[in-house]
């Protein structure tokens, strides 16, 4: 039952232009900590694979332990706990989102060059390329394919994350709803229009990760599965 | 253990106790949601399945915290109801976690192969019964660890309750970090106490998964 609220949404319209740079926040954000969380998944992933009992072990201790911290526990360590770094805001957004999503990739990672079958790996040293050459030739490639499903709900999980950065003080798109909504008192109006904003985000980040050459979509994935 | 967390106990302790409470019954409520939102999804109900489809798809794209200040600001504002801090955030849980749970009911539900349903139907079964003698019990073994891994988010999620202002565990370490300002050793605490709790989780899903796993 609708009671009295009169929509108005012409300050949100007003307020364009903050939520363009709060957009523009949260996408740099968000760009930022992906490309480092690839790098801490490759890397912590391919140790995870590996036939090193050792470095199995470091990894998964370091999957376990950034997986199951708060994020904004993280945001906080960085922001508050180790305020004596003096890190501008967005570095600690951005080290805590890529630490926390690092893990969630590694685990992908390592699970995508689980999938790859063995024979592929010996052939590739059969045919004389290094160790490292058949696991870039090889290996990634076709965990690659395998994983971008999975990739593209990390990343967009990754997207939403990021209005956490908002609670230290980074001026994304959650931020500056707040901001808006604290002086126009148009509440719903504006965390409507962010929902919908970090929905079109969120929308062409999975599929622009589906746009891996070859990627599986859900029902083949669901076949490979089965196998 | 250090001073500040041993002279601050009872109240952590009591912020701790918020955050298991929130979760338990943002836990039970989410997956009641869950299912029936995945039931109507799956048994193609004619537009209360697409209504269902609409609110999943948009909630699975809002941040958490987005969801937080909607049932916290936003819906109150609308409806014209008062609210708490705690039952904005209970709300707000039981929307999101059930959201999603709701796709992972629905992926064991279509895990479940279709000759086998059609079986049941064959020997005279109603869809109802097959839904509920063939199809459910063999979904509920293969949506346990996706099911898990949502509780254990859940867990790790209520932390963002502290935002709106429930004083959950983070919300009372953050209290007494403002009055004594020791960030590093209350941060540590606490993480290592989130580490605790959702590692135990966790393993509980391992446990149960092992023990009801459709052994092939």
């Amino acid at each position: 039952m609708l009671t009295n609220y009169r929509f108005n949404w012409a300050p949100i319209w007003d307020a364009r232009d903050l939520i363009a740079s709060g957009l523009a926040m949260t996408i740099a954000v968000s760009l930022v900590s992906l490309a480092i969380s690839i790098v801490i998944g490759l890397v912590v992933g391919s140790a995870g694979a590996s036939g090193s009992r050792p470095a199995r072990a470091l990894a998964a201790v370091f999957v376990d332990i950034m997986r199951n911290i708060p994020l904004l526990i993280h945001m906080y360590v960085w922001y508050m706990a180790l305020a004596f770094l003096r890190l501008p805001a967005f570095t600690c957004a951005v080290l805590g989102l890529s630490l926390y999503s690092g893990a969630y990739v590694a685990e992908v990672v390592r699970a995508g060059i689980g999938a790859v079958r063995r024979g592929q790996m010996q052939a590739a040293l059969a045919a004389g390329l290094t160790r490292f050459k058949a696991m870039r030739l090889v290996v990634y490639p076709q965990a690659l394919r395998m994983i971008a499903p999975s990739l593209a709900s990390l990343f967009s999980q990754l997207i939403k994350d990021s209005s956490l950065a908002s609670v230290i003080a980074v001026s994304e798109l959650t931020y500056e709803a707040g901001a808006i909504d604290g002086q126009t008192f148009r509440t719903f109006e504006v965390y409507i229009t962010i929902s919908i904003l970090y929905l079109i985000l969120v929308t062409a980040a999975s599929q622009l990760v589906m746009l891996v050459p070859g990627a599986r979509n859900e029902a083949s994935s669901a076949r490979f599965a089965d196998a | 253990m250090p001073e500040v967390i041993v002279q601050n106990l009872p109240f952590l302790l009591q912020g701790l106790w918020t955050t298991i409470d929130l979760s338990l019954w943002s836990t039970l409520g989410g997956t009641a949601l869950g299912i029936l939102l995945a039931t109507i999804r799956f048994v193609r109900v004619p537009v209360l399945g697409t209504l269902c489809m609409l609110f999943i798809e948009f909630i699975r794209g809002t941040p958490l915290l987005v969801v937080l200040l909607i049932t916290y600001f936003a819906l109150p504002a609308l409806f014209g109801y008062k609210t708490t801090a705690y039952s904005a955030a209970l709300l707000g849980f039981v929307l999101f976690i059930g959201a999603y749970l709701a796709e992972d009911f629905r992926a064991g539900l279509r895990s479940v192969r279709p000759s086998l349903i059609q079986a049941g139907l064959a020997t005279g079964l109603n869809r109802w019964q097959v839904l509920r003698f063939i199809i459910a019990p063999q979904a509920v073994r293969s949506v346990i660890p996706p099911v898990f891994n949502q509780y254990i988010r859940l867990i790790k999620f209520t932390s963002v309750a502290s935002i709106i202002g429930v004083t959950d565990l983070t919300g009372a370490a953050l209290l007494v970090n403002a009055r004594q300002f020791y960030p590093i050793t209350i941060l540590t605490t606490i993480a290592l106490t989130y580490f605790v709790l959702c590692y135990v989780l966790s393993l509980i899903g391992r446990a149960l998964y092992a023990h009801y796993a459709v052994k092939m």
